[in-house]
Formats: structure tokens, C-alpha cells, sequence
């Protein structure tokens, strides 16, 4: 996939997902118990729940919890790459021991208690992925910034930077276009990128936990569905043994994920060295 | 005496080991958080502990009178406000102690014990004064109050003083996760299962050598189990999951009576709720047979129906409940549209608005009982909605609902719950001004004068004379809008015998449970 | 070496930072009494200090006390016994996915053309597989799912789920075939192809600091995704501690268990500069490359 096809491959991608989240509902539609599980052929276009409901409202709704934050969270863990790289070419050795220190505290913590911990401490009406996101990707930030460190150490840190300026080339050049532009900008993309996912992965996992120990939607508004409501519904079809005909929501909650992962490497794809 | 229970001992235990000798597994809602019975908090608590101990007091699961298979004889004394307990001779504890009053009275004096932070015990704590042991099997229990039927109120199991330092049990001792009792079974938690051996005794001879419990994991994933003979038994189906299982040859299903009936509580300190007019309206808005219909399954017009109708905070069969007083089944939007207008409410744009303000519902409800009512809050905040109403829909957590909501510090407008009584059908605490389960501190002074009437009544009648007039005035007031009576269904295979399923308490006639083959 | 007490010290904050508190949630002061004595029982009664430094004095002589509310009256020392051997066996049979995964990439035995499978592979989410597993589980073992052949099962099942599932294995292919690529359009890659010499011998120790990174991060992700997964799959290891015992407030499990992380984290960071520290020796001792014919 050249660069240009990436670009519109992540351009369109983004753009179904934010659309999808502004056309979602604030609430579920009614129960239809004639309409229970009815696949896409029947019900146009995603079918429907156990209780009759279109999948359309899960699709639209779980895009909501999950577009913003997670993409959010990618470009905040692409700062603190930039950061960690351009920290690195300073030369600074107390900068360089601080980071070390305060990164390995922060990648020692346990995330998931740090995660459920800011989830329980959200306040009912605030409930968001927003912070959770942000957490997961402050959590995160010490591996981006140590990738993007090691990049700019073998540039040569602040030496590569002495010669750039013996070059004639101002400060500001150097560290945007050089050092960030150049070289790290891979890095940090694809880091952000995987962010992205992983935010993703996360949100699903902690409404599946929500639902399953009997707690308030970490996530979301109790009134939205998430998709892992849909892999939830889906994944029964998988074992035969069980004969549930929900293979569809499955489907569809798979496909998403997929929309979500092509966003991902495309920016990845776009943002990749020349 | 001792050689005829010496006898009966041998017997026990000589049946015991003739017996089937099978082990029986099954699938519980979850794993008992403790096996301590002051430390029960959930129903899966309540089921264990009824297998490991022995209630001073039971109701029979077929007749229901009052029986106990501890105490030989009893006395009404001091005019009511005690009784003489005599305990039988040679039951046995688990750890090979006989029972003796001293356990009896340590019990209550733990119970009494203000460093025993037990939920159960503060119940007991209202109306219990004192245990005095009075002989090695007698001991008197005192009230603070004249008791009409004392004995429907000692329904608490007993704890051996052996095993504790102090009457302050605390729950994180080892004895919440090996407990110690007479029951026919000793049990021991594990992290992920709970083991129960049989323990006969003279008072207990159970036919099964062993049970297992296991939380169960995804519904669908249990049934097959069940219905592949890979466990015998699933304490509570899920309404989904009850159509598989019914039509299943191997598998009955079994009613089981939790006692309990379902509200939605309303906040009557949000101004646009403090006028009784508008929670009028509100009755009239939920339709509950549509409620009951898609959440729980029930057509209407279905016989024999586990779900019934309530007009007030009594289920159907008890003899407190009015029945003078209709249900509400069907909504009435128009009648509903009425009220709301009379209280001053003005619809703009098809939503309600008190002083020029849009009226936004906060409706809450406990987490745990979308297991047994799927999607029954979205259904409540959807007629609300269709109704004219903005509403912001929350599950609670069962420690926030413990903490905040039965504290009253929730912030909700409406909170879905489920009031289970066990077997004593006290309301007072739910609706006194003063009751430490009145949520939203609802305070009616008509209500607080008949609740007194039942306080200080001295015989059934009394008592079931001011429970008629609560259920009145309740019906009008309306701090709940009483929804339903709601027996849940367990699946046991065909192979389980004698499976009495006893109201609330789930195993109290396990004695005569056996498994064939 | 501080972080098996940094990182408790920080737990304790968050924690202590949850509404309520767990004498209070055994039940409400309003409703009964003696939550107090329990509070002190417990050492809540003096603020997150007292409570953190006495735990940590218990710690130093093993004593960890029972579970306040997770499994109520086991002792705590029992639970981590039995979760340890666990969990560091569910993380190292993934780690072996995920190197294995490094490694193909590496040597060039994993075709790029595979490059969609394996990243549709690594769309799948860790709750679908593991909820897959777990059904599987149940219905063939049934109520003996929790038996030593069960378990062992769930724990195959688990690092089969977490080595590939939520980007794992692919993250692990890409992220190295990304790092070698760019490291390949070096100037210093073409001299030495022109020398007849192999590009990976060149290259590796150049950025075997970035890929041990990598693979540390990894590790670290695996450790975070192995809460979710024994949760789901319901392995009795150190995540499930951590996750129910963060939710029911029991704070004796969660310190516990969050000192082990740390220490996992320890070594693993150890392992790291250790690994570093070989590669830099071994870059400075020049070795000479073998030419190719």
C-alpha cells in the first residue's frame, strides 16, 4: 500500500467510524420478540438481538464509546514518543536518569488495577473511556518513549544534533524536521497506532468484566452498548454444540474491530520511513 | 435418652454409608462470598449456609409450620418477652463438640456484640435483649418487646463458642471459609468451588455423601453442562435459558420461592416526585405487563405464572397483603397525562417540564438482577421516554447499593430493586421515617402511626390489621411502585430425587435428596 | 530494586483513593455497628501511611494475613503460593508465542505475503478467544473444569489466547520486521550486502536494543493482558487477584499481589540491561563477520 492509498485508507476509515458515532442513539430501540435474532438478509443491514433490536444501534453506539478516546490516546502516546526521542538528543544525563526512573515505576504498576481503579473512581454521570483511554496510554507512554529514545540513539543523540547545526540548520528544524520528522515519526506513529488498538482490545475487555461481575459499565453510559456486547452475542455460534444462530453479530463486531485496525496501519503505512 | 440417640447416631451414619453414596454438583449464581452465616450477604450465601448450619427455628418446606430439628422443647416466658429454649441432647458439631446452650447464648451474645459488624446480626440486635443459660441444654432468650409468635422471629443459625476467642467475629477469620456448624454437611470453600461432606448426626441423616458447588459461568455453556450430565443441577435459570431446559427429557425444572417482590423506589425529596399526584402519574405510565412480558417471558393471560402482579409491599399469599387494593397491569397514558397536568407539570415539545425546567429521571437499578429481569431498566426508562420523560439510566453495584443507596446518599430519582424478606415479612424499616432501609428517607406520618400499630400489636390479627391499612395507604402514597412477586426456576436432572426446593433458603430439607444410579 | 516497595506505595494511594472503605462495605455503619473495630482490626483507622508501613512491616516477616473479602478467611499467603507458579507459567508460554514470532520475522521465515493473515490473526480480541476457551473448557470437561487436567487446560488455552490475541503475535512480527526495515535502508546495510556479508548480522546488533525494548514492552503488555484473560478463563493467578481484589476493596490481595508484579517488572527490567549490556560488549568487541561466497 503506497503512502497516498494509506492516507485515504485511514481517512476513510476514521471518517466511518466518527460518522457512525455522531448518527448513534442515546437509547436502545424497542423490544420486537418477533425479530429475535434475525440475521442481515432479514433485517437489513446487520439484523438483529435476542430481543429484536437492530445491531445497527450496537455498531453506532459502541463507535461512540470507542472513536475519540482511543484515537486520542494514540496521539498522546505519539507525543510522549516525540518527547522520549527528543529528551534523548538533549544529551541530558539527569533528564535521561529522571525519565529511567519515572519509567520503570510506571511500567512496574499493574495497569489493569490502575485502569479499574480511575474506572471506579469516575463519577456515574462522567463515566467515559476518555480517562480511561488517557491512563491506559500514560501507562504506555514509558515503551514509546524508550523506542523512540533507542532511535534517537543511534542517530547519535546530541551528537547528531551538533552536526546538524554545524550544518547551518536552526533548532527548530532540527528537532521537528530531522529528528522527529525523519526518524522518528515511524516510531512514534505506529506506536500511537498500536495505542489505538490496544484501546480498543481494552474497552471491549472491560465492559465484557463489567457485565460478567455484575458491576456498572466501566466505559459507557449504561444506556449504550458497547461492542463487546456483539462479541458477547456472537461468540456461541462458534461452538456448535450450542446451536445459537448469532453468528452475524460476530461478524459484524469482528468487521469493526477491522475498521478500527485498518485506521491503525494505514496511519501506520502513511507515516512510514520514504 | 443418650442410648436412644446413640442409636440413632449409628443409624445415621450406617444409612450414610448404604446409602446412594453420590455426590451431587451444581452450578450456583456465584461462589459464596462467606460461609459464616453473619456474614451472608447474598443468596448463594443464604443456600450454603443452610447446609452447613442448623436455624435454631425453620418453616417446614411442605407445610410450612414452624419446626426446629435443635430444641426439644420451648416456653413462652415473662409474659412474652422471652422464651425457654431446651436443646436436644447429643447433637454433634462438625469438629465432634456436642451442642449445648452455651453455643446457643454465645450466638446471641456475638450476634449483641456491637464489635460484630454483621449485617444479619443487626437485624436480630432490633428485638433481642439477652441469653441467659439457664441449665448445659436450656438457656432463655429475652426480648426488648413483647413477641406475638417469637419463635417465627429465632430463625438465626447457631455458631459453636469452641471456635471463637471472643464474641467479636470478625469476617475475615478462617472460619468464613471453614466453617463449623451441625448441619448435615461440613463445608469448606475453595477459590473456585465449594465442597460439602456429609455429616450424619442425630438430628441429620443425608443420603447424599457429598456436594459440590461451582459458580456457574456463561448460561448457555451451563445448560449444555446440564443437559450433557456433566452436573446435576443449576440453582437459578435464567429466564432465556428456561424454554432449552423445559423441553429437555432429563431435566425438571423446579420453582423456587425467593420471597421477595420487586419495586421501583421513588425519590420523593426531588421536588417534581414530592408530589404524590405526579408518582400517581408515574404508576400509571409503567406497563407492566409489557415489562413482564419481555423481560421475564411471561405471555399474558399465562397460567400458572412464577411472576405475579402486586399492588403493595406484601406478596400475594401472605396474609398481610390487601387484597381490596387492584393491581395496576396496564399503563394509562392518558390518566397519567392527567395527573401530571393537575400537579402542574407542562408538556413542550412532547417532554415534561416542572417550572419551566425538562424533568430528567435518573433511574437506577441493582446490577445482578438483569440475570433474572434482562433489559427490564432500558424497558422502564423506554416507557418513560415514550411517556415524555428524559431519563439517564445507571446499574449499581452491589457494594454501592449496600453503601449509598440503602444508605440514602443515592442520588437517583427511581431505583429498580428487589426486596427479599426471608421469612419474617417485616416492612418497617423500608417505610418508617425513620427505617434504616428507607432509601430516600420518605417520611409520612400516616405511615409511621400504622407502622407503631404494628409494633406495638400483640397478636397476628393486630399485626395483619395495620399491614392491611399500610398496604392501603401505600398503594396511594406511593414511595414504591410495586411491580411484582417473582419465583425464579432451578433445573435439577431427573436422576435427583426427593429434591424439595424449601422457600428462601433453598436446602433445608436436604436430608431427603438423593441421586438414582 | 525499590520498585517491590514504590510500587506497592503507589498502589496504596490508588486504592485508598476508591469510595468507601472495606470495613464499611462488610457493612454500612448506619446499619450496624462495629465497623470501627474492624476498621482498626484491619489498621484503616489512621490513614494510608499507617496502613501502607504496616503492611510493609507484615510483608518483611511474610505476614499477610486472610482475605478481607475476595476469599473471605483464606489466607493470603496460601493465595499467592498457588497463583505464582501460575500466572508465570500462563506469561512465559505466551512470551514463547511471541518470541517465536520476533524470531520468523527476523530471519525472514515468515513470507511478508502472510502479512493480512497474520494481522487479521491479531484483530481478533483476547475476550473473544477467551471466552471461546472457556466454553470450550466447560463443555468438555464439564463440572471437573476445575480439576488438575482442567486447569491445565485453561492455563493452555490462556497463553495460546494471550500470546496471540489482541495484536500480540502479529505486534510482535510487524513491530520487528518494521524495525529491521528501517534499519535496512542504512547505508552501512548496502556496504556490507556489498562485502557479501548477511544483512542481519549487521543490522541485529544495532538495534537488539530497540527489539529487547520491544520485547520488554511486550512482556509487560502480555502481563497486563493476562488479568483480563485469567479472569475470563478463570485461572487462579496473580491478575484474577488483582483484578477481584481491586474491585472488592480488599487491599491485603491487591498489595500483595501488586509487590509480585513489581517484581516481575524488576526482573524483567534487570533481564533487559542485562541483555543490553551483552549486545553492547559484543558490538564493541568487533567481531569479524564471515563472508559469504
Amino acid at each position: 500500500m503506497n503512502r497516498s492509498w494509506a492516507l485515504i485508507w485511514a481517512g476513510i476509515s476514521i471518517g466511518l467510524l466518527m460518522l457512525a458515532a455522531a448518527i448513534a442513539p442515546e437509547h436502545l430501540g424497542t423490544i420486537e420478540p418477533d425479530r429475535v435474532l434475525k440475521s442481515p438478509f432479514e433485517v437489513m443491514p446487520f439484523g438483529t438481538d435476542t430481543r429484536g433490536r437492530s445491531l445497527v444501534d450496537y455498531a453506532t453506539q459502541g463507535a461512540r464509546v470507542l472513536a475519540l478516546p482511543a484515537l486520542s490516546a494514540g496521539v498522546l502516546v505519539a507525543l510522549f514518543g516525540v518527547l522520549g526521542g527528543l529528551l534523548r538528543c538533549s544529551g541530558s544525563e539527569r533528564v535521561n536518569a529522571w525519565i529511567q526512573w519515572v519509567t520503570e515505576i510506571v511500567g512496574a504498576l499493574p495497569r489493569m488495577v490502575v485502569i479499574l481503579v480511575v474506572a471506579l473512581l469516575l463519577p456515574r454521570e462522567h463515566r467515559s473511556l476518555f480517562p480511561l483511554a488517557w491512563t491506559w496510554a500514560l501507562l504506555a507512554a514509558p515503551g514509546a518513549m524508550d523506542e523512540a529514545a533507542a532511535v534517537a540513539q543511534r542517530l547519535g543523540g546530541s551528537r547528531f544534533v551538533e552536526a546538524l547545526r554545524a550544518h547551518g540548520y536552526s533548532a527548530s528544524r532540527i528537532f521537528l524536521v530531522h529528528v522527529v520528522g525523519y526518524n522518528l515519526r515511524p516510531v512514534v506513529v505506529r506506536q500511537g497506532a498500536e495505542t489505538m488498538m490496544h484501546v480498543a482490545f481494552l474497552e471491549i475487555a472491560l465492559s465484557y468484566l463489567a457485565l460478567a461481575e455484575n458491576q456498572p459499565s466501566f466505559t459507557h453510559a449504561d444506556s449504550l452498548k458497547s461492542w463487546a456486547d456483539l462479541l458477547k452475542l456472537g461468540y456461541p455460534s462458534l461452538i456448535p454444540s450450542l446451536d445459537y444462530n448469532s453468528g452475524h453479530a460476530l461478524v459484524l463486531g469482528l468487521l469493526l474491530l477491522g475498521l478500527v485496525a485498518m485506521s491503525a496501519i494505514a496511519i501506520g503505512r502513511a507515516a512510514r520511513a520514504r | 435418652m443418650a442410648f436412644k440417640n446413640a442409636i440413632r447416631a449409628l443409624t445415621g451414619l450406617t444409612l450414610a454409608t448404604l446409602g446412594t453414596g453420590a455426590t451431587l454438583a451444581y452450578f450456583e449464581e456465584s461462589i459464596p462470598m462467606s460461609l459464616n452465616p453473619l456474614y451472608a450477604k447474598t443468596m448463594a450465601d443464604y443456600r450454603a449456609t443452610e447446609l452447613v448450619f442448623d436455624r435454631l427455628w425453620f418453616h417446614d418446606a411442605i407445610t410450612n409450620e414452624l419446626r426446629s430439628r435443635v430444641v426439644q422443647k420451648y416456653q413462652v416466658a415473662e409474659a412474652g418477652r422471652a422464651v425457654e429454649v431446651t436443646l436436644k441432647t447429643g447433637v454433634r458439631w462438625h469438629n465432634g463438640q456436642t451442642l449445648t446452650s452455651k453455643d446457643l447464648c454465645f450466638t446471641i451474645k456475638a450476634m449483641l456484640d456491637s464489635r460484630t459488624p454483621s449485617p444479619v446480626a443487626a437485624h436480630y440486635r432490633e428485638f433481642i435483649a439477652a441469653c441467659d443459660a439457664r441449665g448445659p441444654q436450656t438457656a432463655l432468650i429475652r426480648f426488648k418487646r413483647v413477641l406475638p409468635n417469637p419463635r417465627e422471629r429465632l430463625s438465626f443459625p447457631i455458631l459453636p463458642a469452641s471456635e471463637f476467642s471472643s464474641t467479636a467475629i470478625s469476617p475475615d477469620l478462617q472460619f468464613s471459609a471453614r466453617p463449623i456448624g451441625t448441619g448435615p454437611f461440613n463445608g469448606k470453600r475453595g477459590l473456585r468451588m465449594v465442597t460439602f461432606d456429609a455429616f450424619a448426626n442425630v438430628h441429620h441423616q443425608p443420603k447424599l455423601v457429598q456436594m459440590q458447588l461451582q459458580e456457574g459461568g456463561d448460561p448457555l455453556v451451563q445448560t449444555k453442562t446440564l443437559i450433557n450430565n456433566n452436573v446435576q443441577g443449576i440453582v437459578v435459570v435464567p429466564p432465556p435459558q428456561r424454554p432449552d431446559l423445559s423441553a429437555s427429557d432429563d431435566v425438571s425444572m423446579k420453582s423456587y420461592d425467593l420471597r421477595s417482590w420487586w419495586y421501583v423506589s421513588v425519590n420523593t425529596n426531588n421536588p417534581a416526585l414530592s408530589d404524590v399526584k405526579v408518582r400517581q402519574a408515574l404508576n400509571y405510565v409503567l406497563n407492566r405487563t409489557e415489562l413482564r412480558q419481555y423481560s421475564i417471558g411471561v405471555k399474558p393471560g399465562e397460567k400458572n405464572s412464577p411472576c405475579e402482579f402486586i399492588s403493595g409491599p406484601f406478596v400475594r399469599s401472605s396474609p398481610y397483603y390487601n387484597a381490596s387494593v387492584p393491581v395496576q397491569a396496564a399503563a394509562n397514558l392518558s390518566k397519567a397525562e392527567a395527573l401530571l397536568k393537575s400537579a402542574g407539570l407542562e408538556k413542550l415539545g412532547g417532554r415534561w417540564h416542572a417550572n419551566g425546567e425538562p424533568i430528567t429521571l435518573r433511574v437506577g437499578m441493582l446490577a445482578n438482577l438483569d440475570h433474572e429481569a434482562p433489559d427490564l431498566l432500558s424497558q422502564v426508562a423506554n416507557q418513560l421516554g415514550a411517556a415524555g420523560f428524559d431519563r439517564l439510566t445507571s446499574k449499581i453495584s452491589a457494594d454501592e447499593w449496600d453503601n449509598s443507596v440503602m444508605a440514602g446518599k443515592a442520588d437517583f430519582d427511581l431505583v429498580i430493586g428487589k426486596w427479599s424478606f426471608g421469612l419474617v415479612e417485616e416492612v418497617n424499616e423500608l417505610f418508617s421515617s425513620s427505617g434504616r432501609q428507607n432509601m430516600f428517607r420518605y417520611a409520612n406520618a400516616g405511615v409511621d402511626a400504622v407502622l407503631k400499630e404494628y409494633d406495638d400489636a400483640v397478636t397476628d390479627t393486630e399485626q395483619r390489621d395495620a399491614y392491611h391499612k399500610l398496604h392501603k395507604i401505600l398503594s396511594t402514597e406511593l414511595p414504591y411502585l410495586f411491580l411484582w412477586k417473582l419465583d425464579t426456576k432451578s433445573a435439577w436432572r431427573t436422576e435427583v430425587r426427593g429434591n424439595i426446593v424449601a422457600p428462601y433458603y433453598y436446602f433445608t430439607e436436604i436430608d431427603s435428596w438423593s441421586v438414582d444410579g | 530494586m525499590l520498585l517491590p516497595m514504590v510500587v506497592p506505595a503507589v498502589i496504596t494511594g490508588f486504592i485508598w483513593s476508591l469510595p468507601g472503605d472495606p470495613a464499611s462495605l462488610i457493612c454500612p455503619p448506619n446499619i450496624c455497628g462495629g465497623t470501627e473495630a474492624l476498621a482498626r482490626r484491619w489498621n484503616l483507622d489512621g490513614g494510608a501511611v499507617q496502613f501502607f508501613l504496616g503492611w510493609l512491616i507484615d510483608a518483611a516477616k511474610l505476614e499477610f494475613g486472610n482475605s478481607w473479602r475476595l476469599h473471605q478467611g483464606l489466607p493470603v499467603l496460601g493465595l499467592l503460593t498457588a497463583a505464582i507458579p501460575t500466572t508465570l507459567t500462563l506469561i512465559l508460554l505466551a512470551t514463547v508465542v511471541v518470541v517465536t514470532g520476533g524470531v520468523l520475522a527476523a530471519k525472514g521465515t515468515l513470507p511478508r505475503q502472510a502479512d493480512p493473515a497474520i494481522r487479521f490473526i491479531g484483530l481478533v480480541p483476547a475476550l473473544v478467544l477467551a471466552l471461546l476457551g472457556a466454553a470450550f473448557i466447560e463443555l468438555t470437561y464439564g463440572f471437573d473444569s476445575f480439576s488438575s487436567s482442567g486447569q491445565f487446560a485453561r492455563l493452555a488455552v490462556g497463553a495460546g489466547v494471550l500470546g496471540i490475541a489482541d495484536g500480540a503475535f502479529s505486534g510482535a512480527v510487524l513491530g520487528t520486521r518494521s524495525t529491521f526495515d528501517t534499519e535496512n535502508q542504512q547505508r552501512y546495510v548496502g556496504v556490507a550486502i556489498l562485502r557479501g556479508e548477511l544483512p542481519i548480522e549487521n543490522t541485529l546488533p544495532n538495534v537488539a536494543p530497540a527489539l529487547i525494548g520491544q520485547m520488554r514492552a511486550r512482556i509487560v503488555h502480555l502481563l497486563s493482558g493476562s488479568v483480563i484473560v485469567e479472569v475470563i478463563l478463570r485461572i487462579d493467578g496473580l491478575g484474577s487477584l488483582l483484578w477481584g481484589g481491586t474491585l472488592r476493596q480488599d487491599f491485603g490481595v491487591v498489595l500483595a499481589a501488586a509487590t509480585l508484579f513489581a517484581v516481575v517488572s524488576s526482573v524483567l527490567l534487570v533481564a533487559q540491561a542485562v541483555l543490553e549490556t551483552l549486545v553492547a560488549l559484543h558490538v564493541r568487541r568487533s567481531p569479524r563477520i564471515q563472508v559469504r561466497p
